[in-house]
């Protein structure tokens, strides 16, 4: 995966090879985390939703007061 | 880099964009701060969260397609040739600033020995991405789901708003040409397509329970933590200056840029390379501010909410301009924003029941449109471009700044690239149920459940003996 292993071989090179990518994978890798990257933005929305539909479902059956909050105020 | 000179002016850029994206950071605290200190103790978590989560999505977003439409989209496409390729297709060609560069699977975007600029660049238009979506995350907050919002933030800062980026701000883009648009420091690019974008949400999420009474008169819900409100202000004036900077190229030889031969002219310029001045923006900056505040405090008598708010408007008013602008120029600008914005927040409340519980639409919205077509009457005739420069549209040649040109980049700013799409979106997640939380939820409040653990945690520990 190493793009570079000696910076100094990698200095000495010519000038248009030494102003290039330096990430592990370059040339190689960039679609594949290209599409991990939209995986896992989707999937945060799927997952993120899901939680979230169920907590506010949970909350409004108990239907509380608009003042019972009050009650759980912590003094610290 | 291998020349001495060359190297120094490339990092020397590279640095004073990633100080800009620094300062800018402010802004989104500031917001964080603003919105927790006005919304209602019972939401005060859920508030935050709503705000804070929008950084990684529109980030990932940003970097995933945002970037790109903004090189991809200066032609509209269709409605001007570029000046780079003389194509009005989409930009994705060889060309040196074309969008080609930016997809996600580009080297670019990447540690890259060849490029020092790319990421730094990148993250100081994403910091004005958070920015659009904060502008809305303020105006919804107490009755959207997190589901929702993270959609609507996504479609406004890494979509709407980087579309009229690429309209009206990059130095290829169509409004320029055609319109002869000019907003340099981002009256209608960033304040105007939020605010209008928050219009749009508004109009379909209804206002939160309790908001105005059964005769339709509103009540005010005002901010629980003034003092909050007031910290969260000044952070984002203080952000505000990474901002102006940002919007600005920090050094540029013009002579070579603009093809005069043997003419070596270095300069500052904004977006649109043409020259101004750090001194002269610091001027406009402070005095628009201050035009601001000193509107907001007459206007209001002296609300505190509405008088610092004001302050950050009379910028907002001003910023299309705020590059030429004379100083006292910019706080009379800034001023006449204050007192059309502060009229219509609560003439749009009564007239059409919209409940923006911070006056981001306000604030943004209408202060960012007039501030454009006032600087289409007081920039009239300079030109919108440091290229090509003409009378008007001809194929050719870039329109000067102009009143009705700067009117039309208002309306499409506002109405068509904000407060249209919004309210389509919105629409949608309406009808997928999926828009608002629900009534006892907003009954009981949004942190019920986190307070109600806090407390049982304090019991125990209250009654803990070792």
């Amino acid at each position: 995966m190493a793009t570079v292993t000696n910076w100094i071989d990698h200095l000495n090179k010519p000038a248009e090879e030494v102003a290039g990518a330096i990430y592990p994978g370059a040339g190689s890798s960039e679609g594949l985390l290209v599409i991990i990257g939209f995986i896992i933005w989707i999937g945060w929305h799927v997952i993120a939703a899901r939680q979230e539909s169920e907590k506010l479902e949970k909350l409004a059956r108990k239907r509380h007061g608009p003042n019972d909050w009050k009650s759980n105020v912590t003094d610290g | 880099m291998t020349d001495e000179l060359g190297a120094l002016t490339t990092i020397f850029t590279e640095f004073y964009y990633w100080i800009t994206v620094v300062l800018m950071f402010l802004i989104h605290v500031g917001f964080c701060m603003y919105e927790v200190g006005a919304s209602r103790y019972k939401h005060h978590q859920h508030t935050l969260m709503k705000n804070t989560m929008l950084i990684p999505l529109v980030t990932v977003t940003w970097f995933l397609f945002g970037w790109w439409i903004y090189w991809a989209f200066p032609t509209g496409p269709g409605l001007a040739p570029s000046i780079m390729n003389e194509s009005a297709a989409l930009i994705t060609d060889e060309s040196a600033f074309s969008a080609k560069w930016y997809v996600p699977t580009s080297d670019l975007m990447a540690v890259n020995l060849g490029d020092h600029i790319s990421g730094v660049f990148w993250a100081a238009f994403l910091l004005f991405s958070w920015t659009a979506a904060s502008i809305v995350s303020g105006a919804v907050i107490e009755r959207i789901t997190t589901f929702a919002f993270g959609i609507l933030a996504i479609a406004i800062g890494s979509v709407f708003w980087t579309i009229d980026a690429a309209w009206g701000w990059h130095f290829d883009g169509w409004m320029l040409k055609i319109l002869g648009y000019h907003d340099a420091y981002a009256s209608g690019v960033i304040h105007a397509v939020a605010g209008g974008f928050a219009l749009g949400i508004l109009a379909v999420l209804g206002p939160r329970i309790g908001k105005f009474t059964s005769s339709g008169e509103p009540r005010n819900i005002g901010p629980r933590n003034p003092w909050l409100v007031t910290v969260g202000l000044f952070l984002i004036y203080t952000g505000f200056w990474g901002f102006y900077a940002a919007c600005n190229i920090p050094i540029f030889d013009l002579g070579p840029e603009y093809g005069m031969e043997g003419i070596t002219y270095f300069t500052a310029t904004n977006i649109y390379v043409t020259p101004t001045t750090l001194s002269g923006i610091t001027f406009n900056f402070l005095m628009s501010l201050s035009g601001g505040l000193l509107a907001g405090y007459v206007i209001s008598k002296g609300d505190p909410f509405w008088t610092y708010s004001s302050g950050l408007a009379g910028i907002i008013c001003a910023s299309a301009g705020n590059d030429l602008y004379h100083p006292i120029q910019s706080m009379i600008i800034g001023m006449i924003g204050v007192v059309i914005a502060y009229k219509m927040h609560y003439w749009v409340e009564r007239k059409f029941k919209i409940d923006d519980a911070v006056g981001a639409v306000a604030v943004h919205g209408y202060a960012g449109f007039v501030g454009l077509i006032i600087c289409g009457f007081v920039l009239n005739g300079y030109p919108s471009s440091g290229y090509s420069v003409g009378a008007m549209w001809d194929g050719t040649t870039y329109a000067s700044i102009n009143p009705l040109g700067m009117f039309i980049g208002a309306i499409i700013m506002f109405f068509v690239l904000g407060m249209l799409p919004g309210y389509i979106i919105a629409k949608i997640l309406h009808g997928m149920g999926k828009l608002r939380i629900p009534r006892e939820v907003e009954l009981a409040g949004l942190d019920y459940e986190i307070m109600e653990a806090a407390k049982d945690d304090e019991k125990s520990v209250a009654s803990a003996t070792r």
